[in-house]
């Protein structure tokens, strides 16, 4: 269990960023360790996707420095933070329904062979990333769009894995989940976490982040309100301060 | 703090009319000027004036009905040949020498034929979830065949029973005021329009619901009510339209009605309804419509010239009229179609003139809102037929999984039914390889319409392509007098052109690829008739000709010894181009099944922003498709004209229709993200097939013998289509079948949430 990590491996720092007159985040600081469940949660429009879309490179922030490793960083695109080690997994999965498993894990960097599609290596890869994630999936040559929504998110997640990630990001991971699809994602989760991969999970649902998370972060209205070690911290005290909020230093 | 800075005070915003208006009629007085100068005799009069708003009445009329659909974020391509077919109901019931009956029976038949025909395009286009585009096209088609059939093709006249109902037929005559009574018609249509759709709870509830379906159920409307509402208002607006021009002509040709739905629909466009939903207003598409008509008529009229003719060796002045060829106006039209769809996204939306004024005074410019997406978020595949069926160890039932099996059994059933019908010659060789000549043009279509339609989008321009391709070749074989290579070459080029227009506004202007096609469906057709006017293009050297012709002809062109055996009897009877199409649908045909493109064809249609994050550049896959969809109508196109050593000007004709069928029939999806070659190429057989057996010369037992005249077979193949698509929708997609067995089975189906965007 990484014990407040020296060095971390993601640092935000000042992170300001508009949309016309609306301004949704004003000098935001965010921090990530190696291997660490950091619980991203705040009201809506509160800027916590915004926060972690300019981590990703899908937004690009008017202020502010972004650190990976130490290193202040550029992303300009999702492809580029994926270079570094970086995966969002969206809320809808962002998945092809009418591709099967295997081609979906593949998506985009599908195996060749010559001129053609190498699809014995395709299944026989994306069994080994679903075998490692400890995932139920039927069967790779089944469609997506014939998968519950807990199995596609475990797809979604796969497909995440195989990019051999450090961080991943989940965006309301459990929002569209059943209790059951829910407990069997936490499950994944702390198996990713032993497999020393960071995580933060956007979410609404407390109960889950005190379930898997490390640390909690509060943002409200763009600014950061809040930050508790889950272990010192209780439900009770977070939802205070999602709700009443008062910036701190 | 969220900070929210302060905003100028707005006015209120005008309901009723708006800037928009103001430049319209600013602009119309332009080309009312310009064409007063032109032809000073005719436009400088107030006739002329008055002619303008007469004509302007019937599609003032109708664009008041497609103001409310395109509103609600649909479309109606049946206006024309609602118009067409009331028109003709109408003549068919009145007529002295059809049913000899009165004007208040046949008016009642046309307003029942006018509601069910509305009733019809909007519960497809609802609760049957048909896009609405191929829903109004079949719809269009079918009616044309209808108006065609029910006519053949005549024109049914009754001036003279017309005068005993004096009451009806002055409606299309001038009044005692000195102005014809369509114009007051038309006014009084737009008034209570302008006042239903700006003021009243039925146009609000028409912008919410095109401006967010969803929202707008959440809030309690019923959507799909306010969507057939629209629909049935844009057909009685059409019917009222047909009995306008019954009343005006006391008759009706089998013309009427012809691309009046592209008038239309371009008058509510330019008078600035958005094609994305929300935005209309009736004023601006009664201005709109007055435009078009303005345009149309300043097109069509000619210009006074005078021509030098040498007669027996003298000069004599003549005075002569110059005007464009008739394929002039709906290739001018479909342009500003184009153009106006984008001026709202573009122009408006992104405030591109006060940025270029900005610019232009050095200013910084307004910063551009926040759009939420300018390009339609296209409805994606949702769920799929097979599932679990597909994974089965029973062969039979992994090939009845397939969504090809339907094309591929009923290609097999048809061919089986044409044996039964003719058993006499159908299996011939002759006979087989005729069939497979019809077949090569469809084909040929459905390959690159394949990728298209894999990739989520759609082009309804393929057969209009093949046509200005095939104009294309003519016109250089003929007037330019090319070699055959270089007017092959011509043909081609001309068809990836009118393809990269289609994949400029499509992929490069984000807006939907039915409307960027059905602009170069009036484009492409109306250049390929302005190519080919007054020119008899054909007479040319045998050489073009070899790439329409059998094997066997080749080999004599080339002085070749006509071979023996089975092979010269192949050479008989194989033409070059099914070796081509092979050739070409085995290629594409791998590269979509097999290659990294072809997964990425199916990625970008299945779901295209989840294609974006996975690094595939889907603009480019798109882009790819339509231009090969182009291409392949460029060589059908080349090869038709070959084949018929001259350039007919229906070349293509319904085939978009056919062509689209197929690829549905064969197990893609109009939703994207599905269709294989090979689905494709059986689904193209089918539509042959259907044709072949309908035209078959059916002997009866009595000696008789049946051909179906052609106008009939459209209809049946609009038909086809229409349940292809249903049948893909619920048969394929929503599997009830699935539903069923688990109903029975007490479990509880596997079957995905819905996107909310039913």
């Amino acid at each position: 269990m990484p014990d407040a990590p020296t060095e971390p491996f993601i640092e935000m720092r000042g992170i300001r960023k508009s949309f016309g007159a609306i301004r949704a985040l004003s000098d935001v600081d965010f921090s990530i360790g190696h291997g660490e469940i950091l619980g991203l949660v705040g009201d809506n429009s509160a800027g916590k996707s915004t926060l972690m879309k300019i981590l990703t490179g899908a937004y690009h922030r008017d202020g502010g420095d972004v650190l990976v490793d130490g290193r202040p960083t550029d992303f300009r695109s999702p492809h580029e933070s994926r270079d570094r080690g970086i995966e969002m997994i969206y809320q809808d999965f962002a998945l092809c329904g009418n591709l099967d498993v295997g081609q979906n894990i593949f998506l985009g960097r599908w195996p060749r062979k010559g001129l053609f599609v190498d699809r014995k290596k395709m299944y026989a890869d994306a069994e080994t990333v679903l075998r490692r994630l400890k995932v139920d999936v039927n069967s790779v040559y089944q469609k997506v769009e014939s998968l519950s929504g807990g199995r596609q998110q475990s797809v979604a997640i796969a497909r995440a894995i195989s990019f051999q990630p450090r961080l991943i990001v989940l965006d309301e991971p459990t929002a569209n989940l059943s209790v059951m699809a829910t407990t069997q994602l936490l499950e994944t989760m702390a198996e990713l976490k032993r497999l020393g991969v960071a995580q933060v999970i956007i979410s609404h649902r407390l109960t889950d982040i005190f379930e898997v998370g490390d640390r909690v972060m509060v943002l409200k209205r763009g600014q950061n309100v809040g930050e508790r070690r889950i272990a010192e911290t209780s439900e009770q005290e977070v939802l205070e301060i999602i709700v009443s909020g008062t910036p701190t230093a | 703090m969220t900070d929210v800075l302060p905003r100028p005070a707005w006015r209120r915003p005008g309901e009723l009319v708006g800037a928009w208006e103001a430049g319209l009629l600013a602009m119309m007085a332009l080309l009312f000027v310009a064409g007063a100068v032109l032809n000073p005799a005719f436009f400088g009069t107030t006739d002329a004036l008055h002619a303008l708003f007469r004509d302007s009445a019937r599609v003032a009329v109708m664009a008041v009905g497609m103001t409310f659909v395109i509103a609600n974020k649909d479309l109606d391509l049946s206006v024309g040949s609602t118009l067409g077919l009331v028109a003709v109901v109408f003549s068919i019931v009145f007529d002295p020498n059809r049913m000899d009956m009165g004007v208040v029976p046949a008016i009642a038949v046309c307003v029942a034929l006018g509601t069910l025909i509305g009733v019809i395009n909007g519960v497809l286009v609802t609760y049957l979830r048909v896009p609405a585009f191929i829903a109004t096209l079949t719809m269009l088609f079918i009616g044309r065949g209808l108006v065609l059939g029910l006519t053949s093709g005549r024109s049914v006249l009754y001036p003279i029973k017309a005068r005993d109902y004096e009451a009806f037929f002055q409606l299309g005559e001038t009044n005692g005021w000195g102005f014809n009574n369509q114009i007051a018609i038309a006014l009084i249509c737009v008034a209570v329009g302008a006042v239903v759709l700006g003021k009243t709870r039925w146009g609000y509830e028409t912008m919410a619901t095109g401006g967010n379906e969803q929202a707008a159920k959440y809030a309690g409307i019923p959507t799909t009510l306010v969507r057939i509402r629209a629909y049935v208002l844009s057909s009685l607006c059409a019917t009222l339209a047909g009995l306008m021009t019954v009343a005006q002509d006391k008759g009706v040709t089998s013309q009427a009605g012809l691309l009046t739905e592209l008038m239309v629909i371009a008058a509510v466009i330019v008078g600035g309804a958005s094609i994305l939903g929300g935005r209309g207003r009736v004023i601006g598409s009664f201005l709109g419509a007055l435009l078009i008509v303005l345009i149309n008529k300043v097109l069509r009229e000619g210009v006074p010239i005078t021509r030098i003719v040498e007669i027996g060796g003298q000069k004599i002045e003549v005075n002569a009229v110059s005007t464009l060829p008739a394929g002039a106006v709906p290739a001018f039209i479909g342009t500003l179609l184009i153009v106006a769809v984008l001026i709202e996204p573009y122009v408006i939306r992104r405030r591109l003139l006060a940025r270029l004024w900005a610019r232009l005074r050095n200013r910084p410019p307004p910063p551009i809102p926040d759009v939420g997406g300018i390009a339609l978020v296209g409805a994606q595949t949702r769920t799929s037929g097979g599932g679990e069926l597909s994974l089965s160890t029973n062969p039979l039932v992994r090939f009845l999984a397939r969504r090809d099996a339907l094309a591929i059994l009923l290609t097999v059933t048809l061919w089986l039914i044409g044996l039964a019908l003719r058993p006499d010659y159908w299996w011939h060789l002759s006979n087989s390889f005729a069939i497979l000549l019809n077949y090569t043009e469809l084909a040929l279509l459905t390959v690159g319409l394949t990728y298209v339609i894999a990739c989520g989008d759609i082009d309804l321009s393929v057969g209009a392509v093949l046509a200005l391709a095939g104009s294309a070749a003519a016109y250089g074989l003929k007037v330019l007098g090319l070699d055959p290579a270089s007017a092959m070459a011509l043909g081609l080029f001309a068809g990836l052109l009118a393809a990269s227009v289609n994949a400029l506004v499509t992929v490069g202007f984000g807006l939907p690829s039915f409307i960027a096609t059905l602009g170069m469906f009036y484009i492409a057709r109306g250049v390929a008739a302005w190519i080919v006017s007054g020119q008899q293009l054909t007479g040319w050297s045998e050489g073009f000709n070899l790439i329409g012709r059998k094997v066997g002809d080749i080999l004599d062109y080339g002085g070749i010894a006509p071979p023996g055996g089975w092979f010269g009897a192949l050479a008989d009877v194989v033409s070059v181009q099914t070796v081509w199409l092979l050739v070409v649908a085995g290629i594409a045909g791998i590269v979509l099944a097999r290659t990294t493109i072809g997964q990425a064809v199916y990625a970008t249609g299945g779901n295209r922003r989840a294609a974006d994050y996975a690094g595939i550049n889907t603009n480019r896959v798109r882009i790819m498709a339509l231009l090969l969809c182009g291409f392949c109508a460029a060589m059908a196109g080349v090869i038709n004209v070959a084949y018929f050593r001259s350039f007919n000007p229906v070349a293509g004709q319904f085939r978009e229709l056919d062509a689209i069928a197929a690829v549905i029939i064969g197990g893609g999806s109009i939703f994207g993200g599905y269709g294989t070659m090979l689905g494709s190429l059986a689904g193209a057989a089918v539509i042959t097939l259907v044709r072949a057996i309908l035209q078959l010369n059916i002997v009866t037992a009595s000696g008789e013998s049946i051909v179906l005249p052609q106008h009939w077979v459209n209809v049946i193949i609009g038909l086809i289509l229409i349940f292809s698509v249903l049948t893909d929708i619920w048969l394929r997609q929503s599997r009830p079948l699935a539903r069923l067995v688990a109903a029975l089975t007490g479990r509880k189906p596997d079957i995905p949430r819905r996107h909310p965007h039913a």
